[in-house]
């Protein structure tokens, strides 16, 4: 967490937003361009999982149930009730973010593994419900044509123009997080990972910062769900299973821990060997598995991290 | 009137009784010792005093304030930090974020205010860095604030886990055993950097196994004894006190 912007990060920070806006154009390819999508969502996804599990210590194996949250929300939204794109958008984080509270509030009891349990647990309920209550969530078939977002009168259709929109929200997300995490309430999120009692003690609000970095966290999730809705145009039950929770868990741990830009690295690596390994798909939970043991083998702190858990 | 005042406080665990009818005040300036035997209640004195446990019957007030029932995090903000027995410095994390974790409840900005007024928040993040790179200086620290606290020797990191509490500004300070693992070279340092901290106007509170370190610095030393206060008075007192000497020592055999 190194205080204030150096000049030499300002300029890989400026040559990082020509390559990004640069790229569609380099690149012409619309697999290509899908594959960087899905890049793009799940950054969106762990960059807030990060501050979850990576800043303040606390593991969620329900991550993409927000997501999911997000994603029914503006697909309701903007298939029943007539929501443009936008406020869609924001219902959808506001949504996720009261659900990440509520799942929040016990922390301040349960611990632990324990806590994770329970992060399984709403998961797996929050699928079922998706596939039982047909009349709402359009049950195992899902929600289908969900309308083409417009922005300001931008009608976003190509990949392209996803492209665009996902590196806005993901703009949105980096920037929001990054001014989190140099404050101190991302130092208050360290010190709960790294000695919860002696943070208290420090005059931290323990209780409180935790709920706090479930919901923030959990906003994010929200985001990329409404993102995904209007991107895939249908939103089924079968997206945000525990595996993808599971997947996003590696692609931070495989990035680093702790640390916002190494997400962007995790989340890489990871989705190019999905796509790798596409023709292989009865080896593809294998390959992901062997990856995560190999990194926590021989680099603990993640590809990018700066600090293991483990001294 | 006293800084700290503990009106006949208790503490029990199921069927042990770790602190019984504790009563004690701790002057403003003054540096009060605490010994006993191990298990005779003092960490969990401790404990009470800075919010950890809640004492089951009794009162503590701290600068005329009634703070039985605060939290943790809120008995910091009112001017009491620690230090434990078995350091716990945030070992992963540079020895400046330590400081500035310490700094917490110092810090005065809004979530809001991160967004909204990204500018003022900065400002003010960077006001509680001047202040602990001050204090860092001031211990000489200084040019190892960017280093993680787990590469820093053992007895820098006790140096550093007493700064983190002191970048709370806090008006006492407790120290849980201080000097355990440490040379008498070392000892003497700390001896020194805690009179000169009194010299500053921070009260200290001080539990310590070592009897020469404790002698020489405390101006008053509270004996406890299966969980009971036992003995209160200067350290020439408590030195030739005979009951003291039977139960850290335990009773001489008749022959």
């Amino acid at each position: 967490m190194a205080l204030g912007i150096k000049k030499g990060r300002l300029l890989a920070f400026a040559g990082i937003l020509v390559g990004a806006l640069a790229l569609p154009f380099a690149v012409r390819d619309p697999y290509v361009i899908g594959i960087v999508n899905f890049i793009v969502t799940y950054s969106i996804l762990c960059l807030g999982l990060n501050l979850i599990l990576g800043y303040t210590g606390l593991l969620s194996l329900g991550h993409a149930a927000f997501y999911g949250i997000g994603a029914y929300t503006t697909a309701i939204l903007m298939t029943r009730h007539g929501f443009s794109f936008v406020p869609a958008l924001i219902l959808s984080g506001v949504l996720a973010l009261f659900f990440g509270f509520l799942l929040g509030l016990p922390t301040r009891k349960v611990r632990g593994d324990y806590y994770c349990l329970l992060t399984i647990a709403f998961g797996e309920i929050f699928r079922l419900v998706t596939q039982a209550w047909i009349g709402f969530t359009g049950g195992a078939m899902g929600i289908v044509g969900i309308p083409i977002p417009e922005v300001l009168g931008w009608k976003i259709q190509t990949e392209i123009d996803f492209y665009f929109l996902g590196l806005a929200l993901l703009g949105f997300t980096y920037g929001t997080l990054s001014l989190l995490t140099r404050s101190k309430f991302g130092r208050a999120f360290v010190a709960i990972r790294e000695d919860e009692l002696a943070a208290s003690v420090m005059g931290i609000n323990t209780p409180m910062y935790k709920i706090l970095t479930f919901s923030i966290g959990s906003l994010y999730a929200g985001l990329a769900g409404s993102y995904l809705a209007v991107y895939q145009t249908t939103v089924t039950p079968s997206n945000f299973r525990l595996e993808e929770s599971c997947l996003m868990i590696i692609m931070v741990i495989v990035g680093g821990m702790g640390s916002l830009a190494a997400t962007f690295l995790g989340v890489t690596v990871m989705a190019v060997a999905i796509e790798f390994f596409r023709p292989l798909p009865e080896y593809r939970l294998l390959i992901i598995g062997m990856i995560m043991i190999l990194v926590l083998l021989f680099r603990p702190q993640g590809l990018l991290g700066a600090s293991a858990f483990k001294d | 009137m006293a800084l700290l005042q503990t009106d006949r406080v208790w503490k029990k665990f199921g069927g042990v009784t770790a602190v019984q009818d504790i009563a004690l005040s701790i002057e403003k300036g003054e540096i009060l010792g605490m010994i006993g035997p191990n298990g005779s209640g003092k960490t969990s004195f401790i404990n009470l005093l800075s919010g950890i446990y809640r004492p089951d019957k009794g009162r503590i007030t701290f600068a005329g304030e009634d703070i039985t029932e605060l939290p943790a995090h809120l008995i910091t903000r009112k001017g009491i930090a620690r230090t434990f027995q078995n350091l716990r410095v945030f070992p992963n994390i540079s020895v400046l974020d330590n400081l500035l974790i310490g700094r917490h409840c110092r810090v005065n900005t809004s979530l809001a205010n991160i967004y909204l007024n990204p500018f003022l928040s900065r400002k003010r993040e960077r006001e509680a860095e001047e202040r602990v790179v001050e204090l860092l200086d001031w211990v000489h620290l200084g040019d190892r604030k960017k280093e993680l606290a787990k590469n820093l020797p053992y007895g820098e990191q006790r140096l550093l886990e007493i700064c983190r509490a002191l970048a709370s500004e806090p008006l006492l300070l407790l120290l849980d055993e201080p000097c355990a693992g440490m040379n008498p070279v070392e000892m003497d340092t700390l001896a020194a950097f805690l009179r000169n901290l009194r010299e500053r106007g921070t009260t200290l509170f001080i539990i310590e196994h070592n009897m020469r370190f404790i002698m020489s610095i405390a101006e008053r030393i509270v004996v406890l004894d299966a969980g009971a206060k036992f003995r209160e008075g200067t350290p020439g007192q408590i030195q030739k006190d005979k009951e003291v000497q039977r139960i850290y020592l335990g009773e001489e055999e008749e022959t």
